[in-house]
């Protein structure tokens, strides 16, 4: 049963799908490192996005990827905004991650109860023109669906790497993340930077909710199941990282391809989580980072 | 003054233990024990989370694995699951030391991620153990009683743990164990270096604040007599037992009393009359609410404004909570 073509498809399959949870994971990652802001609504602004792609589909025809040119602009400025009146008055909190945890959790229950209220708990499935079709490679099916998921999370990580590392803003941010208060020495404004960062988790949970909603149907509870995998992707790729998060999502992707091949399905997830406590426990720090 | 106001809560406390004589309607009474419930699970959380600032999104774990203890030991055994709540208690204890001792060394937003896993784990651990009862859940034999009469019997129950469980966090905060724990969380670092042993403290508060919930789930098994991996590890009511005690205050052992009573009421009313969505939805708005006007949580905030030397207690405008946070911890 283990013969090489069964571990050959989950190697690729795991990979395909640890591409997206690198996507979701990597703005997680970029409030937490730069700004200890972790946002537990992350995860259901995913699924929003996943349903706006869905919605657009459904009712008038509108290819997810088309969609994205509608949620991201829209999700960067209602990060802006979210920013600006729910997290900045507590930047000056005492324990600034307990209370965003707080803060964010009580923004994903608003969410997800509105999701609900306006659309039911039903799962719902992205079913495209190409969604039933597969290319071929050898004895290796791949999904078309799954390619182009992965393939639009490939993008959007490098876009996000490019604006950090090329642009002025982006090292600004980076330079945040690195030491704040000699960012801060420096004539950068922290609270802009904070606030465009935030504009860019946001942008690319968009993004990343709609790849996901290419490879899993979703209802509005599911997002308490992706923020689990955008804590290991944090852990595992190191705070604020982006290559780490895309490391991260691939390695995690592989694992649970692989763990699909060899354990029962019902076990992956306990062998996730319990990685994940492993993890914790000897490198806190994550394992990508220095 | 202070004896007056104890004897008003020594009257309070015995007007609730004789409700269940005057039959109040069944509802009410579960409402009641559903609140009690919380209020252990809050207030033995804020030993951990609260006083040290470490905090746990597990708890619930805790509670689970009693009820579990309890539940298997009546179904192999035959114990009665109001003996088996001690071993149940003590169960969770031993789960949270050994849990806690290689966890507590994480920190801040780490810890709090490696016991929302360890929820997980135990959630689907107990779920594909056919041992357990698996995800078909465990039936017990329902208490061979009038439904009036044994709600009352629980109702006592979890009154009376309840009022232990706040009693003792109480203790604690004034001892000088509560002491070493509101040093760690103020600074853990400095806490070392005036010879306080934090590993040591941290390990403590964590057993012990694992033994009510283990404590209550061994007597909840009981009383809802049918126990699922998704009722007793709801991850949903780790993290609501994390609000409530925050949005009450974890510096003290009245913030969680608070929290949990007044956000019990609040959600009870408002899955009454209006769509639970929506209700839900209001929710989510007070704790931002709170994290953003209040946040050292709510009897912080209303003492402030209670207590201030001019007196101009005008100022506090937030519901019916401070009725009771008017008086001092004493």
């Amino acid at each position: 049963m283990f013969n090489r073509i069964v571990i050959l498809q989950s190697v690729v399959s795991g990979l395909l799908m640890g591409g997206i949870y690198a996507l979701l994971g990597v703005g997680f990652s970029l409030t937490w490192g730069v700004m200890k802001v972790i946002n537990i609504a992350h995860a259901a602004f995913g699924i929003l996005a996943a349903y706006i792609a869905y919605w657009g589909l459904t009712l008038y025809g509108i290819d997810p990827m088309l969609s994205l040119i509608l949620t991201v602009p829209l999700f960067f400025c209602s990060g802006l905004i979210i920013y600006r009146f729910l997290i900045q008055p507590i930047t000056r909190a005492r324990d600034i991650v307990v209370a965003s945890m707080i803060l964010t959790f009580g923004l994903a229950i608003i969410l997800e109860n509105a999701m609900l209220f306006a659309w039911q708990p039903d799962e719902r499935l992205i079913t495209t023109s190409y969604s039933t079709k597969a290319i071929f490679l050898g004895e290796i099916i791949i999904k078309v669906s799954s390619l182009v998921g992965f393939v639009l999370s490939i993008l959007g990580i490098s876009a996000i790497y490019f604006f950090l590392h090329r642009t002025h803003i982006g090292k600004a941010v980076r330079a945040t993340w690195q030491e704040p208060e000699g960012a801060a020495l420096q004539g950068i404004n922290l609270g802009k930077v904070s606030m465009i960062t935030f504009g860019l988790a946001l942008a690319s949970s968009g993004a990343g909710g709609v790849t996901m909603a290419y490879m899993y149907s979703f209802n509005p509870p599911a997002h308490n199941l992706w923020l689990i995998f955008l804590f290991l992707v944090v852990i595992v790729g190191g705070v604020g990282s982006v290559v780490g998060s895309a490391a991260a999502g691939l390695i995690i992707g592989l694992i649970i391809g692989l763990s699909g091949a060899f354990f029962p399905q019902q076990w992956i997830n306990v062998i996730l989580f319990g990685l994940l406590m492993g993890i914790l426990l000897v490198k806190p720090e994550g394992l990508f980072k220095t | 003054m202070r004896s007056k106001r104890s004897l008003l809560l020594v009257g309070f406390l015995c007007v609730l233990a004789l409700l269940p004589l005057i039959r109040p309607p069944a509802y009410f009474l579960s409402f009641l024990f559903k609140m009690f419930l919380f209020i252990i699970l809050a207030e033995s959380w804020n030993l951990v989370g609260g006083f040290t600032g470490y905090l746990s999104f597990g708890h619930v774990a805790f509670f689970g694995i009693g009820a579990y203890t309890s539940a298997m030991l009546f179904q192999l055994a035959g114990l009665s699951p109001f003996l088996g709540a001690l071993p149940a208690g003590l169960m969770a204890s031993a789960v949270a030391f050994l849990i806690g001792y290689p966890c507590l060394r994480l920190k801040g937003p780490y810890f709090a991620v490696v016991t929302l896993c360890f929820a997980f784990v135990m959630d689907l651990t107990v779920k594909n153990w056919a041992f357990l009862g698996g995800a078909e859940g465990i039936h017990l034999k329902l208490v061979p009683l009038d439904i009036q009469v044994s709600r009352s019997i629980f109702y006592e129950i979890f009154l009376g743990l309840a009022l232990v469980t706040v009693l003792s966090v109480r203790h604690v905060q004034h001892s000088k164990f509560g002491m070493g724990l509101t040093s760690i969380r103020e600074d853990e670092d400095v806490a070392q270096t005036l010879c306080i042993r934090t590993a040591g403290l941290k390990v403590k508060a964590f057993v012990l604040s694992a033994f009510f919930p283990g404590v209550a789930g061994g007597i909840y098994a009981y009383y809802i007599s049918y126990i699922h991996p998704d009722i007793v590890f709801d991850i949903n009511v780790s993290i609501l037992i994390v609000l409530m005690a925050l949005f009450g205050g974890g510096s003290s052992w009245l913030g969680p009393l608070i929290g949990a009573g007044f956000l019990s009421v609040i959600n009870e009313f408002l899955s009454m009359f209006i769509k639970p969505e929506i209700a839900r939805m209001i929710y989510g708005a007070l704790f931002m609410a709170v994290i953003i006007f209040m946040p050292d949580g709510v009897v912080a905030y209303v003492r402030k404004w209670a207590f201030r030397p001019e007196g101009a207690s005008a100022a506090s405008s937030s519901g019916e909570g401070e009725a009771q946070t008017g008086e001092r911890p004493c």
